[in-house]
Parts: C-alpha cells; structure tokens; sequence
C-alpha cells in the first residue's frame, strides 16, 4: 500500500510551442484518494497538462512527482505501467473489436493458450472487471459499434481502471477529460459511484469538465487555469460556481488594445440571417443577424455547438432545420465553394491545414480566393497577382524576404497576415473568423485587431469565435452566447458599453 | 428537461441520431448477403442452367482462386493497404512448382516438397514487399505493383520462355478430385478460408490488424509493434498468393505466368463487395467469402447468359466502382463529440 501523503504533484511545468507558452509555472498537487477538479476556459492549460501526465507530451521545464518519486513519463504505456491512466475525450477503443478484446487490448499475452487467445477466460475476467465497477449490463463479447456512447465510455474506463490497477490495487491516478459531455443524469450519477469506490481504495481522480455543477459536486480540491497559469486552488467547502466563474475570466484587457475607438457601428442593412437554423444532434433553434460593418461574436465552450453552427455558415455541413439567408437569398452551401461565391469566406481555425498552402508562394494565396480578378485574356496573369500582393505586403507590413517566399515559412503572425490579405482581395460580404488570432505573437494580434476593424468599416460583416472569452468581447458589437447546442444569451456590445465576461460566462457554463 | 435526462435536448437528438446510425450501420452490414441470395435467385430464373448441380459444381471450382487471394486481401485491406502483387507473383509460383515436380523440363521431381518450396517463396516476396513498403514509408500499391512485375520477369525466367507441363500424378488427381461432391481444389481453398478465421478471430494477430485499420494511433499508444504486424499482413499475403498460384497450376497443368493473370482485380471486388471497405478497420474474412461467391456468380451467370468477355471484364469494372462508392462514408460528420 502506498501512503506517501501526495500522490502526485507537478511543480513550475511549462510547455511551450512554437509561438505560445501553454502552461507557465503551472503547480498540482493529487493526494490519495481525491478528486481533484481542474477547470478553466478553452485554451487555459488544461487539456496540455493531461497530456504531459500522461506522456503524450514532454514538458519544456518543470517536474512531476509520482508516489515521491521524480515521474518523467516519456510513452502513455510508461504512464500505464506506473499507474497512472486517462479517460480521453475522443474515446480510444477499436470499433470492430468486443468490449473484452478491448479491455485487454494489447494485454492479451496471460490469455494466450498455444498462440490462440483463449477468448472465454478473457471474457470472464473483462465481466468480473465490469462488475467491479459496477456496470453488471454490458456484455463482453458485444462489439464497440453496436454500443452507445454512454456505454462505450464506461468500457472506457473500466480498461483504464484495469490497466491501471494492473500494478497494485491503489495509489493510482486516473484522468477524466471531459467525461460527461455525452452522459445523460443518470449515467453521470453512476459514473459519480464509480469514481468514488476507486477513491474509497485509495485512488486519486483528476476530473476535468466545463460543467461547473459536476465538478462542484464530485470533486474535493479545484483547481482553476486561465491562460496557461494557476488562478486559483479551492476547496470543495469554500467554492460555488460564481467564484469559479469569477476565478475562471481574470482580468479584462484595455479597450484600446482592441481598438474600441474604431469599433464600426452596424448599418441597417442584413447581410446574413439564420432563422430557427438547427443542424440535428449539434445545434438548434438559432437565430443571428449579421448587417454591415457588425462583429457577431459567438462564446460558448467546445461542444457547445458554435464550432458546427461556424462549420454551417462557411459550407462544412449542412443543416437539417430552420433557414439560412445570404445577401436576401436562402442558401444551403455544398461546399466552402459555394459559400465563397454567396460571399461568405471563411478563414478556419487550423491555418496550417486549412487556411493556407504552405508550399505556395504569398502572392499565390493572396489571390486565391478571388482569381477572376487576376485574369488577362482568360489566363491568371502573374504579373497582376504580384503587383496586387506588393501592395498587400506593404499595407500590412508582411515581414517576408520577398513575395514569391513560400508562406510555409513565415512566422504565425506573418502567415495570418497573408491569410487577411486575401480576404481583402475577396469581394465576399460576410467573413466567418475562427479563432483569428491562434498561435499568434501579441505584437501581431494587434495588428489584427486593427485589421478586423479597417474590414468592418469597409462595410463588410463578420462572424468571430475568439481565441479567448475576453477577445471576443473586445472584437464583437454584438455577443451570442452558446451553451449545449442552444443559444442561452445575447446582448449588445456597443464600444463604451461592453459587458463583463462574468455576465456571459455564466451562460456558458 | 426532458424525461431521458440530457442536459439538453440537442444532446438527446444526437444520441438517437447515433442510434439511427448504428441500426443503418447493422442493416448495410448484411447487404452483400442480401445480394448474394438476389443473385443466386435472379439467375435461377433467368440463365438456363444455373441452378443445376453441374453448375454449382462449376461455380465451387471457379470459386478457389479468388477466394484464396482474397482471403490475404482481406487483412492487407483491413489495414486500408493493398496487395497487387499477385499477377506476377501468383504466376512465378505457378511457375516454379511445376518445375520442381515431376515434368517435361526438369529433373527435380521433389513431389509435395515442391508446393512447400513455391508457397515459402510466396511468402517471403510477401514479407519484402512488407518491408520496403513499411520502413521505405512507400504507399503498398505502388510497392507491390511493382513487385509484381518483377515476380512476372523471374516467371518466365524462371522456364525460359518455354513453359514446362507437369507430369505429377497427384496434381492431376487433384484438378479432378471431388470431396462430397465438392472439388479438391475447392477444400483446400475453403481451408485456407477456416485458417483465416482463425487468424482473425482468435490470435493477437486478427485483433491488432482490425486494431490498426480502425485507429492507428491508439495501437501505437497501446504499445503494439505496428511495423512488425504490418509486415506479417503482407507475409501472409503473400502466403495466399503462393497458395492460388499452385492452385492455378494444378487447374491448367502448366507452369507459366498467365496462371497469375487477371486474378487480383476479382479478390480486390470480392474483398470490397463483401464489405471490408478500402479505408480498412471493418469487414473481414467472412465478409470476403460472401464477396468472392458474388464475384464468382456473376461471372459464372455472364459466361452462362453468353456475354462477351469484354463486356465481362467491363461489368467487373462497374460492380468494383460501385461497391467502394457505397463503402465511402460521405457527407456529415458521425462521431466527433
């Protein structure tokens, strides 16, 4: 039996990417038999320090402690085998395989009789292991895919209960990211139990969730992130949701850094309309207006439905009810394509995927959302696209060697620069931002934001969901706020009057 | 709230919509067999002669090779690879077992040693192809279909351009031989059929193939050795290459390259008509015994109805065209929540 008093603590970790520091000087501490719940908005740190836990990532500095002792996990296998497991958000079983083949899956070696595996054994083992934590109803030998996502989630973690407790029945840390997105009352209250008779043998939790009302109720200390750093440590007695609320926005940026002097005031005109806009099992019921020179900023947390009702709008997905206008016509978009042509552009969230071609030069993806305007005598003519991205550069003082320098090689904020560029060079009349300025030096954020409003003015509208709560407040003149698929608030938020990320985050969470 | 708990009744629309999903999942699941009892019905009626014991004799027979070759098609596909190597490679192991029975060529005369010989050499082609294809990260197709070219080159080599007739007894007691009525060749193909479901259902082997195929990267968190697995895909490919192509010798009693010839695309359909879809992690090898008696039957009811060869080989063409279309999951995202 272990009884060091902390079973695990991390001390002054940081990790930094390329461009971000995603955790600075964070501490944790896990004792024996606790829950520890860890929130914080998207983008606060906690999903990076999940990995780093279990070894998916290496810090850049800092260290972790195991039982006492120095804990450098370099594999999740190495993290296995020392007893410490994660429930992942994206689940991780084998679709075609059986609730047993996956519970064992890749420890199948004590059930192998003559190379064969002895499948009754294993089964008997995977039930007694399902019993043990109380589920009696799922059958091991069922395939994943013929099981519900609540079902699956609790063979999830029955396989990580067992691979953990492989090493010693308790002192073992389990990390639960997100568990209760798909899980109806019930089944969160049977997953509550389960968590409390691992902690009950000594086991130690680390309960991740942006429901604050689970966390509240399962968890002994809580810890709260905001941008990479602690913002507070609490215990279960001492918090309730609105100073976990207050806790989780911090300090609010000055206006001017968001240039709120320049902020556009909407015209009349509607460039863009949903109407009871729904897409089944992601969002419903929405209704959003976009006129001239507006920012519709959308806040909610992941699985709150606006990355979908974003994915609508720019012709990801379809959607399955309501009514979605473009410049007075009802659109349905097959393709971003098609958008484009409505005079919806898009620029996506992931850029170095989605939102430039890296190996192509910066007068290449300048032009390429409007190539007509390029043309001579029915060919792109060169010569005009390098003219026109001369301009661009200079105007947005791209730092680049030259323009025929492929933006693959150009720092984030410089590369962010291009992806404006073209949408400068677009006649589209509603833009859709995602998360404009990600992976983004401060000096060029600005830069951005002084953008976002010379193409506001120019009487263009636009759709943002902002990297953080408080850029969104700072960007948008009007606020929709999300909350599980539905819109739970929405106010305005003219330059003088912006409200306070506490009034919006509580309909949020 | 509503009476089944969610905290939202968009959360509740999804969960029924996955539901849905899983019960449309399950009904396309058994289409091949649907189809292959449509077949089996609609050619009764319409070909003379279909439905007669002779026949379905007929079809067993024609049933072996492709069933062979798709059964190592089935876990090269699985893990969303393929195997082309087969014209060539089945070819050169045709070749090479006739020359090393008895025949009009040669003096070797090693009797069975000579099938354990040709299909170790399948096999070890295989594991090649494996391995240039895992550690020289060169996408399979292109790997084997090279290799297969290479494989036809040493075929011929391998009888300098003159083919060499076998003279063994048992082979030709072989290509005769029935069992229950069924031919020889036929059990020896089923029980390759029975091996590979063994393979799949239950060895370590089966799960981590079905494991890859599905997500890669949870095999490789887990610690599973994927290179080493990948590799033991193409080996036993290769194994059933070597298998068809001795096979395709005992049928035609002569040791040349055309016993290779156009076999893969049939196993290739039969794999994918089954329903083990090209981007792998579903199907398997029951799957792909529905698939080569499709295959088989339409290719037996065509030659019964009197259909060109060409339009034949065309029909084949829009059968596999067809089936991966149904097999690609399109338009809106399943499971991202």
């Amino acid at each position: 039996m272990d009884t060091h008093p902390v079973l695990f603590s991390a001390k002054g970790i940081v990790k930094q990417y390329p461009g971000t520091t995603a955790l600075n000087e964070v501490e944790l501490e896990v004792r024996p038999g606790e829950v520890v719940g860890l929130v914080g908005e998207n983008g606060a740190g906690k999903s990076t320090l999940l990995k780093l836990i279990m070894g998916i990532e290496q810090p850049t500095s800092g260290a972790m402690t195991m039982r006492g002792d120095p804990y450098t996990p370099k594999t999740p296998i190495e993290a296995n085998g020392m007893g410490v497991g994660m429930v992942f958000q994206e689940q991780s079983l084998i679709q075609n395989l059986t609730v047993g083949q996956n519970i064992f899956f890749g420890l199948e070696k004590p059930y192998l009789k003559y190379g064969f595996v002895d499948k009754r054994r294993m089964y008997e083992d995977a039930r007694r292991i399902l019993a043990e934590i109380g589920i009696k109803r799922i059958k091991p030998e069922r395939r994943i895919r013929d099981l519900d996502f609540a079902t699956r989630q609790m063979v999830e973690i029955a396989k990580v209960f067992s691979v953990v407790t492989r090493r010693s029945a308790s002192g073992n840390l389990i990390l639960l990211d997100e568990p209760t997105s798909v899980l109806n009352d019930d089944e969160v209250k049977n997953l509550f139990a389960n968590m409390r008779r691992m902690t009950e043998r000594g086991n130690s939790v680390i309960f991740v969730s942006h429901r604050l009302d689970e966390v509240l109720e399962i968890s002994n200390r809580i810890y709260v992130f905001k941008d990479g750093r602690n913002a507070a440590l609490l215990d279960e007695a001492d918090a309730d949701e609105a100073i976990l609320y207050e806790k989780m926005v911090g300090k609010t940026a000055s206006g001017e850094y968001y240039k709120v002097d320049r902020q556009a005031v909407p015209g009349d005109e509607v460039l863009l309309e949903a109407t009871d806009l729904g897409m089944r099992g992601f969002f419903g019921g929405v209704n959003l207006k976009v006129r001239r020179g507006e920012v519709v900023g959308i806040c909610g947390s992941i699985g709150s439905g606006k990355e979908d009702l974003c994915a609508v709008v720019c012709g990801d997905e379809s959607y399955s009810s309501g009514k979605l206008v473009v410049n007075g016509k009802v659109r349905r978009f097959s393709s971003p394509r098609a958008a484009l042509k409505a005079g919806v552009l898009s620029i996506p969230k992931e850029r170095r995927e989605e939102g430039i071609i890296a190996e192509a030069s910066i007068h290449e993806n300048i032009a390429m959302s409007n190539y007509k305007a390029f043309k001579r005598f029915g060919l792109v003519s060169t010569a005009l696209e390098r003219e026109h991205a001369k301009r661009h550069v200079a105007e947005l003082s791209i730092k680049t060697p030259g323009i025929t320098q492929s933006v693959g090689f150009l720092s984030g904020g410089n590369a962010q620069k291009v992806v404006f560029a073209r949408i400068l060079s677009s006649d589209a009349d509603v833009l859709v931002l995602n998360h404009p300025t990600r992976g983004v030096d401060v000096g060029a954020k600005e830069e951005i934001y002084s953008l976002i409003r010379d193409i506001t003015a120019s009487g263009k509208g636009m759709i943002l969901l902002g990297d953080t709560l408080d850029e969104c407040i700072g960007l948008a003149s009007r606020i929709i706020v999300m909350k599980d698929g539905l819109v739970t608030h929405e106010l305005d938020a003219p330059a003088g009057a912006k409200p306070e990320q506490l009034e919006i985050v509580k309909y949020m969470v | 709230m509503d009476k089944h708990g969610y905290s939202s009744p968009i959360a509740e629309e999804f969960a029924q919509e996955m539901v849905r999903r899983n019960k449309v999942d399950r009904i396309v699941a058994m289409a091949p067999v649907g189809i292959l009892l449509f077949l089996v019905a609609l050619l009764s009626i319409v070909a003379d002669g279909f439905f007669t014991g002779y026949n379905i004799q007929t079809i067993l027979g024609q049933l072996s090779i492709p069933l062979v070759m798709s059964m190592g098609l089935t876990f090269v596909i699985l893990l969303a690879g393929t195997d082309l190597s087969g014209e060539g490679l089945g070819g050169f192991v045709g070749s090479i077992v006739i020359l090393m029975v008895l025949n009009t060529k040669t003096d070797l005369d090693m009797g069975l040693w000579a099938i354990l010989i040709a299909v170790a050499a399948g096999l070890v082609v295989g594991i090649i192809s494996g391995v240039i294809h895992v550690y020289g990260k060169m996408p399979s197709f292109i790997v084997t279909y090279a290799m297969s070219s290479i494989m036809a080159g040493f075929a011929v080599l391998s009888y300098r351009g003159q083919p060499a007739m076998s003279k063994y007894e048992f082979f030709i007691t072989l290509s005769r031989g029935r069992f229950l009525g069924i031919p020889s060749l036929t059990w020896i193909a089923l029980a390759i059929f029975a091996i590979s479901y063994v393979l799949q259902e239950r060895t370590r082997f089966g799960e981590y193939v079905f494991a890859i195929g599905d997500n890669e990267r949870v095999a490789k968190n887990t610690g599973i050795n994927i290179n080493r697995i990948k590799i033991l895909v193409f080996a036993w490919s290769g194994l059933c290459i070597g298998v068809a192509g001795v096979l395709g010798a005992i049928r035609i009693g002569r040791g040349e390259v055309v016993i290779g010839k156009d076999t893969v695309f049939p196993a290739i359909t039969a794999v994918v008509v089954g329903g083990t879809p090209l981007t792998g992690g579903r199907g398997g090898v029951v799957h792909s015994l529905v698939g080569a008696l499709i295959v088989t039957i339409i290719y037996n009811g065509l030659i019964l109805l009197g259909v060109s060869t060409y339009i034949q080989a065309a029909i084949q063409g829009v059968i596999i065209i067809t089936a991966v279309a149904l097999s690609v999951k399109r338009g809106r995202k399943v499971v991202t929540k």
